[in-house]
């Protein structure tokens, strides 16, 4: 009789099982090949395992690379980068006071917007609010002569290794939708976030330590919580692990206080014992298998992450380029030094959320939040821009800077400025990206990104190349949808992955 | 059908600019239906443009269409089934099947629209100039002149039939068929060396048909005490006492299971286990999801619904009913009121100022989740073009859409009968009327802020909303009042806002002035009324729909509500395939009673189907189907069709008893085999994926199961039906959670808790470090161990001995092997030397052991 065919796009709902024998085969003797896994997937994980085709249509992955799911993964073509971390300034950063200047608001200052640029719907709604121009100094720096402000003496210096892209745009007119955008693609909720996908889509290079790892400032949660590192309808294992501050980076790695070693290794080998007993009569369930090792992996974590997080070997003048010796820039510039650490380790996808919980909005007294921010945010992003590059890890490594949407050259409140979706900047560095450029550009106000538009599916799918992968090969099916990161749509920036 | 390129209206528009022989065909146009005539004749003339119009063609439009178009709608890609580098391509249109250019009409031309960005925009990064966008609204008026057309390019453009016979003959979308059980002679069974006594139920027999024709047998029947601790955990999600292991085991009667599934069927655990299973499908949480993620303190009202009816074993067609349009079929019935609380389950923005999209965004979440839920189609693609895979078309989903046009949401839907209301109300009237002096004084102090920010409110949206706001109610029409209503709610949002921090707004005898007063008000709290208790409902508000359109497809026709269009043709009844003339309510359109109706035909070939294999893959591990909310070509057939259908129909006779389907299910020697089977070489070989199952799989306990087990053992758990949510700290069953969609509980999301954004239809199982730290080093599991240990201690009639059994039986369904006992003790003298504080070493040492026990894999798995 016919069976019913393997799908096309296998997902874990596609049940397949796999012999003892295959896994023999496959994990060259006794679930070697298992062991080594971080993560050991779905409890039919294996059935991946035989899987003719990984998800990207290309051959699944040899054994030697480790059969988890979270292995290090073939790209579907030479990346140019290992790793990215993604410097998230959630609330909204001002573009027009920080990278994109427009001299045209000196004149139009106090005035209405002027009709010729098109009605904008607002978040406020503060419908005929004056436009107010942007009382910042502006300067061009480095070879290239990139346009950056005042607010951000560092990051002008690291000017010829970062190109600024100024005419990027999103459909997310608050913030809840503009961050899931800028996580997800979707406005919505429910869908992986890009560090999900880039997890499923290459794995990781460090088993014992989780591939994607997240970070937020004053120990705040950025806005739509942890839906921002989730998975949406994928498996957990592709989840963003948040990192505390502190000696314990990940909630429950340490054995708590009151037992002793001792005590919990005695657990441990009762608990083994009783494992391994209890598989006597299953040893063809391999999820149980797989269980028992997921304990041995939490171990190896253990005795891993926290030197991950050890920052004393670093020197003092290390700190210092991240700010550490100041106390404004202490908190950030360690999760930027941190960030780098992981990088170094082989951790895939970091992600930095500062001014978690909407800090960046300024619909009032932007003048002094922006001030604050900007502060806190600029020699720690300069700091790890030139710890990376002086240590060669620039060039693996993809460093991404922006928020969910920029500001309206509209005053907000007399002086603030409401959400701008319609047209902001972003910035890339590393990569092997050239610096020192501008690309793209906004109207004369800074209202509408018009030159190069770049959509946010347009710049995932340009981190996505970048690492190596077609955002349209990295596929998970899902009810009936072969699903992509970037929802079918964009395309990856020319003028950046060339 | 085919259809030619060139429309008829692009005939006539032609026909004006020429003429001689085009005259003929055009008016062949004018006379016949769209296809067939209007072909090649006036496009091969349309090659004899003035050479001035080819210029302009090819200096001005070409260029700008190769630059800016070709790359997204030329030879490679067709996004939105749309190609520009042709006239005909062009003329047939995208798919919103409108052409894309009307020639002689630039202000028809969906082409113009979106290069002057009023709809679609493009090119997509970065407007024409406004000289090029002159250029071809010119051109569009010449005519749209393209030399060589339809000779050299394209030929013939055709529009692909979207619904072939293909489509049509796809399994899921077949009548349900009324299969013979097959007939399995004993002598057969013998010469296979099976158990003549092994088949149970008809299950069975198509169980062991399929089974023969690959060469395999079944599994022998599992051991009592693993079936009733599998069917346990299966039907109320809870591990078998100690007292139910030794009655089962003792009770020696033949029907001794079958009663055992009759009792657990009967507790009001299975539905609380299943309610679960369902609030997954339902994506039910209980907050916004947004920004704010605000928490919906009456949302459960609806996961009582839900229990309450697996519960009575409601027939599953009015379960589906009453969700689906409770409000118009039974406006009386409390309950039925309850269950609309399915449709609000979705997620809400508090302050987007945007609420036109965001109402269609609302309404997209509904139809998405009402085709997973119940038809098993996944037609989420369906809702921006035809669905690629699949024979579901975007006019389906837009058609789908339209019975929920009307919905209209109330937060507070007072659960109360018609004498409650009275009672109420009277109440209310009296104190309204003894303390109308302090309100009023209250409100002149009140009063000016709150319009204030009623003004903040309603000035941030545009004006064409703040004028539906302030029409008068009985002028506006169904959509104004969602609208309306979605600005209400920023305006109520706002007042509460300003009420909250009124006192520090105020200052000096003011503020004394006012807060006397609240004092004053206060005394009369005793004679209020206790709220009545309050419901998320969907009503509606008025007989004539809002217009449903197909988004980006402006000049089309609304869609009414219709039926897919895969199933139109002789093969169903009309009632399934078109749903005719829909009477409306005098205060609903009556849309949703006939969508519901349409769903629980007992011929409808999904709503059955979909249904029974739900409850197969919760109780065989994968459905008969294993996609089981994809029925359509990327999912997968059904391993046993004919047992499919043969269920689906066994249900309805039944009455759509979800019970007896249960009963139906697990009676079958199939449940009831072993997942320890020995001689797996062979089915190993022929079946890897156990489709054909020849044993059970044994499955992970999910979240709910390992809480509340770990809440019994502790004895901790406090058995309480219903109510308001509690938070994680309440020993109560994990059903009965608070569900925040931002703040999502830890414990329960490490082991794959559905986020409650979209229908989950199975959920994932993994196994991670995360879970392997939360369980050895979590506080929670961890102070679960020292509960169950201080439990085991007080048991001072057992023995040592007889309370480690006890421990083995409260987590692992079986009584501890006298080696266990053994190894266990040895266990507990060790730790209590190693015990930090000596004083507890005896506590210590317990909670160790119970800890060990609650990360083993014996506990976690079940057989």
């Amino acid at each position: 009789m016919k069976l019913p065919a393997p799908n096309a796009f296998p997902s874990p709902e596609e049940a397949q099982a796999i012999t003892r024998r295959d896994m023999l085969l496959k994990g060259g003797g006794a679930f070697g090949g298992l062991a080594l896994s971080f993560l050991l997937g779905q409890d039919d994980f294996a059935r991946k395992l035989l899987a003719k085709e990984s998800h990207t249509g290309e051959q699944a992955a040899s054994p030697a690379m480790g059969d988890s799911p979270l292995a290090p993964k073939p790209t579907h073509f030479p990346a140019k980068a290992k790793n990215v971390i993604f410097l998230f300034m959630e609330g909204g950063p001002s573009h027009i006071d920080l990278f994109d200047p427009k001299p045209a608001l000196e004149k139009l200052h106090g005035k209405p917007q002027p009709e010729s640029f098109g009605k904008v719907l607002l978040a406020m709604g503060e419908q005929n609010a004056p436009i107010m121009a942007s009382p910042r100094k502006w300067k061009r720096h480095g070879k290239g002569g990139v346009w950056v402000s005042d607010w951000l003496p560092e990051i002008a210096t690291c000017a010829d290794d970062i190109s600024v892209i100024r005419s990027c745009w999103s459909n997310g007119l608050n913030h809840a939708g503009g961050v899931c955008q800028m996580v997800t693609g979707s406005t919505l909720a429910g869908r992986p976030s890009l560090g999900s996908w880039v997890t499923y889509g290459l794995g990781t290079e460090n088993q014992s330590l989780p591939a994607f790892v997240v970070m937020n400032t004053g120990g705040r949660t950025p806005v739509n919580g942890v839906r921002n590192w989730g998975t949406g309808f994928m498996p957990a294992l592709y989840q963003g692990t948040p990192f505390q501050s502190g000696p314990t980076p990940i909630r429950d790695l340490e054995t708590p206080s009151m037992i002793s070693a001792e005590q919990q290794e005695a657990k441990l080998t009762f608990l083994d014992q009783l494992n391994r007993e209890h598989q006597i009569s299953r040893e063809a369930q391999t999820e149980l298998d797989a269980r028992i090792r997921s304990y041995e992996l939490a171990f190896r974590m253990q005795a891993e992450a926290p030197e991950a997080v050890e920052l004393s070997e670093e020197t003092e003048k290390t700190k210092q380029l991240y700010g550490m010796d100041q106390k404004a820039t202490a908190e950030f510039g360690q999760q930027c030094l941190l960030a780098r650490r992981l990088v170094e380790r082989g951790v895939r996808f970091v992600q930095l959320f500062h001014g978690a919980g909407s800090r960046w909005d300024s619909h009032s007294g932007l003048e002094k939040r922006h001030a604050e921010l900007c502060q806190s945010m600029d020699k720690p992003v300069a700091g790890l821009l030139k710890d990376l590059k002086q240590r060669g890890l620039l060039d693996e490594t993809l460093v991404v800077w922006g928020g969910e949407f920029g500001r309206t050259p509209m005053s907000e409140k007399g002086d603030g400025r409401d959400h701008n979706p319609y047209g902001f900047t972003m910035f890339m560095a590393g990569a092997g990206i050239q610096g020192g450029r501008m690309l793209g550009a906004t109207d004369e106000i800074g209202l509408h990104a018009i030159e190069d538009r770049l959509h946010v599916h347009d710049f995932h799918a340009t981190i996505l190349h970048l690492l190596g992968l077609d955002h349209m090969r990295v596929v998970y099916n899902h009810k009936g949808r072969p699903e992509r990161p970037t929802l079918n749509e964009g395309e990856a920036y020319h003028k950046i992955v060339g | 059908m085919e259809l030619e390129p060139i429309s008829a209206h692009h005939c006539l528009s032609w026909s004006l600019r020429s003429i001689g022989k085009i005259f003929v065909a055009s008016l062949f146009c004018l006379l016949l239906p769209l296809p067939a005539f209007c072909s090649e004749k006036p496009a091969a003339e349309a090659e004899k443009i003035s050479p001035e119009a080819a210029k302009f063609f090819e200096e001005r439009i070409r260029p700008i269409l190769a630059e800016s178009c070709y790359k997204c709608h030329g030879e490679e890609k067709q996004k939105g089934e749309l190609r520009v580098d042709g006239l005909a391509t062009l003329l047939l249109g995208g798919e919103s099947t409108l052409p894309a250019i009307v020639p002689g009409s630039p202000d028809e031309s969906l082409l113009i629209e979106a290069i002057r960005y009023e709809s679609y925009e493009m090119p997509p990064n970065g407007k024409l100039k406004e000289e090029q966008i002159e250029d071809f609204v010119k051109w569009v008026e010449m005519g749209a002149p393209w030399p060589g057309a339809h000779s050299a390019d394209h030929p013939v453009a055709q529009r692909k039939e979207k619904i072939t016979d293909e489509d049509r003959d796809f399994w899921s979308f077949q009548p349900i068929a009324h299969p013979a059980v097959p007939k399995i002679p004993s002598q057969e069974l013998n010469r296979r060396g099976i158990d003549p006594t092994w088949p149970k139920n008809d299950i069975d027999a198509f169980i062991l048909e399929k089974q023969f024709e690959v060469g395999l047998t079944p599994a022998p029947v599992a051991e009592k005490l693993t079936l009733l601790r599998r069917a346990k955990y299966d039907l109320t999600g809870l591990p078998p006492t100690p007292e139910e292991m030794e009655e089962f085991l003792a009770d020696d009667s033949d029907d001794a299971y079958e009663r055992l599934i009759d009792r657990l069927l009967a507790s009001p655990q299975y539905g609380e286990r299943w309610a679960r299973h369902w609030l997954d499908i339902v994506r039910y949480a209980e907050s916004d999801g947004f920004n704010q993620d605000a928490y919906r303190p009456n949302a459960w009202h609806y996961r009582d619904y839900v229990i309450k009816s697996f519960n009575e074993d409601k027939p599953y067609d009015q379960f589906v009913r009453e969700q689906l349009a409770g409000d118009e079929l039974a406006p009386d019935d409390l309950d039925a009121l309850a269950a609309t609380g399915f449709l609000r389950a979705g997620i809400y923005e508090y302050n987007q100022r945007d609420i036109k999209n965001h109402w269609s965004e609302i309404l997209n979440e509904m139809t998405d989740v009402t085709a997973d839920v119940f038809l098993g189609l996944g037609m989420g693609c369906a809702r921006c073009h035809d669905h690629k895979f699949d024979p579901l078309l975007q006019k389906d989903y837009y058609q789908l859409q339209s019975f929920f046009s009307g919905v209209y949401g109330v937060d507070d839907y007072p659960l109360a009968t018609e004498e409650e209301l009275t009672t109420y109300r009277e109440a209310l009237a009296v104190w309204e009327e003894k303390t109308a002096d302090i309100q009023a004084k209250i409100d002149e102090l009140e009063t000016a802020q709150l319009e204030k920010s009623d003004k903040a409110s309603i000035i941030k949206f545009t004006p064409d909303l703040q004028a539906m706001y302030f029409k008068a109610p009985e002028d506006r029409t169904a959509y104004e009042h969602q609208m309306a209503d979605l600005i209400h709610r920023q305006v109520l949002d706002g007042r509460n806002k300003v009420k909250s921090k009124f006192a520090s707004t105020l200052k000096g005898e003011k503020l004394e002035q006012w807060k006397t007063l609240k004092a004053e008000l206060a005394k009369f709290d005793k004679e209020k009324p206790k709220p009545l208790p309050t419901a998320r409902v969907i009503q509606e508000v008025l007989p004539k729909a809002p217009q449903t359109v197909i988004p980006g497809a402006r000049a089309s026709e609304p869609v009414e509500p219709g039926f897919l269009a895969v199933m139109q043709g002789d093969r169903f009844p009309e009632y399934l395939t078109s749903p005719g003339k829909i009477t409306p309510l005098p205060q609903s359109t009556g849309r949703r009673s006939r969508l519901a109706e349409w769903i629980t035909q007992e011929e409808h070939p999904l709503t059955t189907r979909v249904i029974v294999n739900r409850l197969w893959q919760c109780h065989f591990g994968t459905g008969l189907v294993a996609t089981t909310s994809d029925f359509g070509r990327l999912g997968e057939p059904p391993s046993h069709p004919e047992l499919l259908d043969w269920l689906a129909r066994k249900f309805v006779e039944d009455g759509w008893s979800l019970k007896a389907m249960h009963r139906r299910m697990m009676t079958s020697a199939t449940y009831r085999q072993t997942a320890l089977r020995v001689d797996v070489a062979l089915a190993e070989e022929l079946d890897p994926a156990n489709r054909l199952l020849w044993k059970q799989p044994i499955r992970r306990l999910d979240a709910e199961q390992i809480r509340d087990t770990m809440l019994i053992a502790s004895g901790e758990l406090r058995q309480e039906f219903g109510g308001p949510s509690v938070s994680v700290a309440t020993p109560r069953r994990s059903v009965y959670l608070q569900i925040k969609r931002n703040r999502r509980d830890y414990f329960l999301e490490v082991f794959d808790w559905p986020d409650g954004l979209t229908s989950t239809a199975k959920r994932n199982t993994t196994t991670t470090a995360n879970q392997a730290l939360l369980m050895i080093n979590g506080d929670y599991v961890l102070g679960r161990a020292k509960k169950m240990a201080e439990r085991l201690l007080k048991e001072k009639d057992r023995s040592s001995a007889e309370r480690i059994d006890l421990a083995y039986r409260l987590l692992w369904g079986r009584a501890a092997s006298p080696q266990e006992i053994a190894a266990t003790e040895g266990f507990l003298e060790k730790q209590q030397t190693l015990a930090t504080d000596q004083d507890k070493s005896e506590l210590t040492a317990w909670t160790d052991f119970c800890h060990v026990l609650l990360n083993s894999n014996a506990f976690l798995y079940c057989d």
